[in-house]
């Protein structure tokens, strides 16, 4: 599971520069992509249902990536965006169109289906943690805050 | 009271209610204007979600003292009707087309209109600032080979392939950012260029493949072209779809399609290729 969690995280990493993240934030986006990863893999592992592990790993990127927007200023679809690339259904969706065009029409309907269930379920996932107010994440960074100071001063 | 006195007291009274609506304009109305278009445009150029596009033109109008402003955003485009001063009305349609992301001037366009608001930059500075923000520039041409390479091998080996077909995904990806490097900077057509992407890596892992690297020619192929498809698209399509966007969601879906289907039909061919040849 570590070197999942690590490679998720330079793959991560990797789409950031593609997507011309600032390079100091490389960081955060991979801490995003990687523990996104993980739940994907643990709750797959549990239930054995990819939607279902998609939609876990969707409300975990999108609640990390608040987190950092907040801490960090900046907009959260820079998180969201590079941590999400690794559970976005792209493999699906080019299994689908490669079956269609090799008149396989069962099974691209099959991984037609299953692509756009993931799809849903991540816009499902992004959306709930959207509805929480901004107010409890800069709580939750003021909070951090003051635990820093107890720590170090 | 005849006639033309009641329509010049209730043209009068239009005014006063105009005038005690605006706030000060700050600077030129047609700058104004100009400047929360291009904010607009730069921030959806480079992948800013909608509702950001028009939360930030519209904060940005407030600011200069913009009474009324509409916006509507698709993924394509952006249409602005504003009134300043009560006399000054003004609509611009603009066509943005959907291009590869650039987060960095997100975050830029992000920071300079929070510094609006906080009152740091006229118009002509905002302006400038602006235009410093368009030019950023993408990564260097070989730290995006390299790390496509990179990229590349992390999902082969994520999505379960084999070391050794991790370290075929990392040469076919080195070679689809040498290609669409090429591209840049040339007309080239999106599904063209997309299509001869995904034939080029296809042909490499396929060579490599042959010439005894690597396990499973599909985990390979599907890590390579990883970079390539539409999946980010697909489900901001679907976002908006949910946040009642329907025009903005269509659009991203019909893309999605187009890149998708472009990848499988260059993958394709070149699979067919190459049993034929052999």
């Amino acid at each position: 599971m570590l070197i999942q969690l690590v490679v998720a995280f330079i793959a991560t990493i990797s789409i950031a520069l593609l997507f011309d993240v600032p390079k100091i934030e490389f960081f955060y986006c991979g801490l995003t992509g990687g523990i996104g990863w993980v739940v994907y893999l643990l709750v797959f592992e549990g239930i054995d249902s990819k939607v279902l592990a998609t939609l876990a790993a969707a409300l975990t990127v999108s609640f990390i990536a608040r987190i950092f927007a907040v801490r960090r200023r900046l907009p959260v679809t820079i998180f969201l965006i590079s941590g999400i690339f690794s559970l976005v259904p792209g493999a699906g969706i080019y299994y689908t169109t490669y079956f269609l065009l090799d008149n396989k029409f069962a099974e691209a309907f099959n991984k037609g289906v299953e692509t756009i269930s993931i799809a849903i379920s991540i816009s499902f996932g992004i959306m709930i943690v959207f509805f929480i107010p901004q107010k409890i994440f800069l709580l939750l960074n003021n909070m951090r805050k003051k635990d820093e100071r107890k720590k170090w001063y | 009271m005849n006639e033309q006195e009641i329509v010049n007291a209730v043209i009068e009274k239009i005014n006063v209610d105009i005038n005690e609506q605006c706030g000060e304009i700050k600077g030129n109305s047609d700058m104004i204007f100009r400047l929360v278009l291009k904010a607009g445009e730069v921030l959806l150029h480079n992948g800013g979600e909608i509702f950001r596009v028009e939360q930030t033109m519209e904060i940005i109008a407030k600011h200069y003292g913009v009474v009324s402003i509409d916006v509507y955003a698709v993924s394509n485009g952006i249409f602005v009707t504003m009134s300043i001063d009560g006399n000054y009305f003004a609509t611009q349609i603009k066509e943005v087309p959907i291009d590869s992301l650039h987060l960095g001037r997100v975050a830029e366009v992000n920071n300079l209109s929070r510094n609006i608001v906080a009152g740091k930059y006229s118009v002509e500075e905002a302006m400038e600032e602006l235009k410093r923000i368009e030019k950023i520039p993408k990564a260097s041409d070989w730290a995006r080979v390299l790390f496509s390479g990179i990229g590349s091998a992390a999902f082969c080996y994520m999505l379960g392939g084999s070391i050794y077909d991790s370290l075929v995904s990392f040469i076919a990806g080195l070679f689809l950012y040498l290609f669409i490097n090429f591209t840049e900077g040339r007309h080239f057509p999106k599904a063209l260029k997309i299509t001869i992407g995904a034939s080029l890596v296809t042909f490499i892992s396929i060579l490599l493949h042959f010439l005894g690297m690597g396990d499973s020619l599909d985990q390979i192929i599907i890590g390579s072209i990883i970079c390539l498809v539409p999946g980010v698209a697909l489900t901001t399509s679907v976002r908006n779809f949910f946040n009642g966007d329907y025009l903005a969601g269509t659009i991203s879906l019909v893309d999605t399609l187009l890149v998708a289907t472009s990848i499988s039909v260059g993958v394709s061919i070149m699979i067919r290729l190459w049993n034929y040849i052999l």
